[in-house]
């Protein structure tokens, strides 16, 4: 095998290992590879591949490619319930979203448990913007299939877009269960309860993800998702000062509410110190306008 | 016994028409049940929706529980679901039927009753009966042929502990251990053969038979995926789990402003 096959067979491996959406560069190095013949090489790893072929080009638009692979899987996996599903992803590129509703219906009538075809039924219903159904659909579907993270949080989402961020406050706490050590879970959450007017609540939010990031100290500018964190922390920290709001979920407000705010001015700040101890001009345009109103 | 015994001779066709073709015999068995086996494996049931349900809802009060003494879930969060969940339980709202009837026998149910229980019990069974009729039918054929017959030689000596394990099937007091019966070679074959499998067929073959010994379709309840379970009784049981983990219950958010301070060194700060 040519090293520039194996090598691309291995990033391949590697989006599909970290679930990435690289279709773009998929395509291009599925292409090549499938040229080369070395699909046909691999045995159980080669059909992984050709899904992800698949999957990669129908999000590029390349839907002569997506057919010639999924007929390929179709004639390797008689009646498998995965390549029904990819046939549907197929189906939904071009046909009207009720005719794929229809194909997923029947499968699942054909098997009531089939949790893949209810997920993406569910989708196809939010895109066509029946949100009303998807919801009453996607919690139907969460209380059967209870450890489904994506769909806490896809649940989360819809409830964020129609303004009811209390019941987004609820998807998220099962998110949170779910996946306790993920901060990000924890910011989204913190930042929906500011949505929701819960102040003291997403305070607490935003200091645990800051406790959670074990790298950060005092002397090294924060970084990635705790500079976000950091300006949540002073947002609210600052209107907790100003007018102390009361909280939905009877959250106490911390007692050394000043020493918070100063600590995270000083940390939004240091962030945008830069390399060099440069950067003072856009210190002062975060000074400023942390400041203002 | 003196040093040289009277040596026995072995004709070699013993060794062309017997040994090898035991052995032959058993691999070439073993690849076929391995096959067999596949065959007859029935793909796993799937189950309807409101199963599932019963079958997970066990599982969102222990992923509840699991976090409880360090919860990411604010107080009110967290009390919501685990009162939820523990009326849910005690209404029943999770079983498969439905919420029981008040006068419904407390008896657990029949896995004979039950279709889908019994569906389970007969591909262990009929795996068992594969796993066990060829090895009845070699040992007959063995024993019917091949009784008594002597079939090889080790090369090295053994102590007369050994004398049972390599001359079953003969009588004989004062034979050299060393010479190894025919229906001991049946048995060695069985326990032994199970590496070679491992090189034929791969590493999870279900050609080896010895391990069946050890599982019988009825001994191992817990095992079988379709194994009947009174959820009832087990969701009332963990209602009493879901009271004791919101005792112990601590949201992580308590406390967390002094942690982060104390971390950036201003708490000690007057």
């Amino acid at each position: 095998m040519a090293p520039s096959v194996a090598h691309a067979l291995e990033t391949l491996a590697r989006y599909r290992a970290n679930n990435t959406r690289a279709s773009q560069e998929t395509f291009l190095k599925g292409a090549e590879l499938l040229k080369s013949g070395a699909a046909a090489k691999l045995n159980d790893e080669g059909w992984a591949f050709i899904e992800q072929l698949m999957l990669a080009s129908i999000d590029i638009g390349r839907l002569d490619v997506a057919d010639r692979c999924l007929q390929q899987l179709a004639d390797k996996f008689p009646g498998s319930s995965r390549v029904e599903i990819l046939q549907g992803i197929r189906m939904e590129a071009t046909e009207p979203p009720n005719v794929v509703l229809q194909y997923y219906d029947k499968l699942i009538d054909a098997d009531s448990g089939n949790a893949a075809a209810w997920k993406r039924q569910i989708s196809v219903l939010r895109r066509v913007g029946k949100v009303e159904t998807a919801v009453e659909e996607l919690t139907q579907y969460l209380d059967t299939f209870y450890n489904d993270l994506e769909g806490w949080l896809e649940l989360a989402d819809i409830y964020s877009s129609c303004n009811l961020y209390t019941f987004a406050l609820q998807s998220l706490s099962h998110a949170l269960l779910l996946s306790p050590q993920n901060p990000f879970t924890v910011l989204q959450f913190a930042e929906t309860a500011y949505s929701a007017g819960d102040v003291p609540l997403a305070l607490k939010m935003f200091l645990s993800v800051i406790d959670m990031d074990d790298e950060s100290t005092a002397q090294e500018p924060p970084r990635g998702i705790s500079v976000r964190a950091w300006y949540g922390i002073k947002l609210c920290s600052r209107r907790l000062i100003r007018s102390p709001t009361a909280s939905a979920s009877k959250t106490v407000v911390p007692k050394n509410l000043n020493k918070i705010e100063e600590l995270a001015t000083e940390q939004v700040l240091l962030s945008y110190r830069g390399k060099d101890g440069g950067g003072t001009l856009s210190q002062d345009i975060a000074r400023k306008w942390m400041s203002s109103s | 016994m003196s040093n040289e015994p009277v040596s026995l001779y072995l004709d070699p066709q013993i060794r062309d028409w017997v040994l090898f073709p035991i052995t032959l015999v058993m691999i070439l068995v073993g690849i076929l049940r391995h096959y067999v086996v596949i065959w007859l494996q029935s793909s796993p049931q799937k189950l309807s929706r409101p199963a599932i349900r019963e079958q997970r809802a066990l599982a969102r009060s222990q992923i509840l529980r699991a976090t409880a003494a360090n919860s990411p879930v604010p107080p009110s969060f967290y009390t919501a679901i685990s009162r939820h969940l523990s009326q849910a339980f005690e209404a029943g709202t999770y079983l498969k039927d439905g919420p029981p009837k008040t006068d419904a026998p407390a008896v657990p149910p029949n896995p004979m009753s039950d279709p889908a229980a019994m569906d389970g019990m007969m591909a262990g069974m009929k795996t068992q009966m594969v796993m066990m009729v060829p090895q009845m039918v070699i040992m007959g054929w063995i024993n019917f042929f091949f009784q008594g017959f002597v079939l090889i030689k080790l090369p090295f000596p053994l102590t007369l502990g050994f004398k049972s394990m390599l001359q079953r099937g003969i009588d004989t007091q004062d034979m050299d251990v060393r010479w190894v019966s025919s229906l001991s070679w049946y048995f060695l074959n069985f326990f032994g053969l199970n590496g070679l499998y491992r090189l034929i067929l791969g590493n999870d073959n279900a050609a080896d038979s010895s391990r069946d010994m050890m599982a019988s379709p009825f001994s191992t309840p817990m095992a079988t995926p379709g194994q009947v379970q009174d959820y009832n009784k087990v969701f009332k049981a963990e209602r009493d789990n879901l009271e004791f983990a919101e005792g112990i219950y601590c949201w992580i958010g308590n406390g967390v402003e002094e942690r982060v301070l104390g971390r950036y060194g201003k708490l000690s700060q007057p």
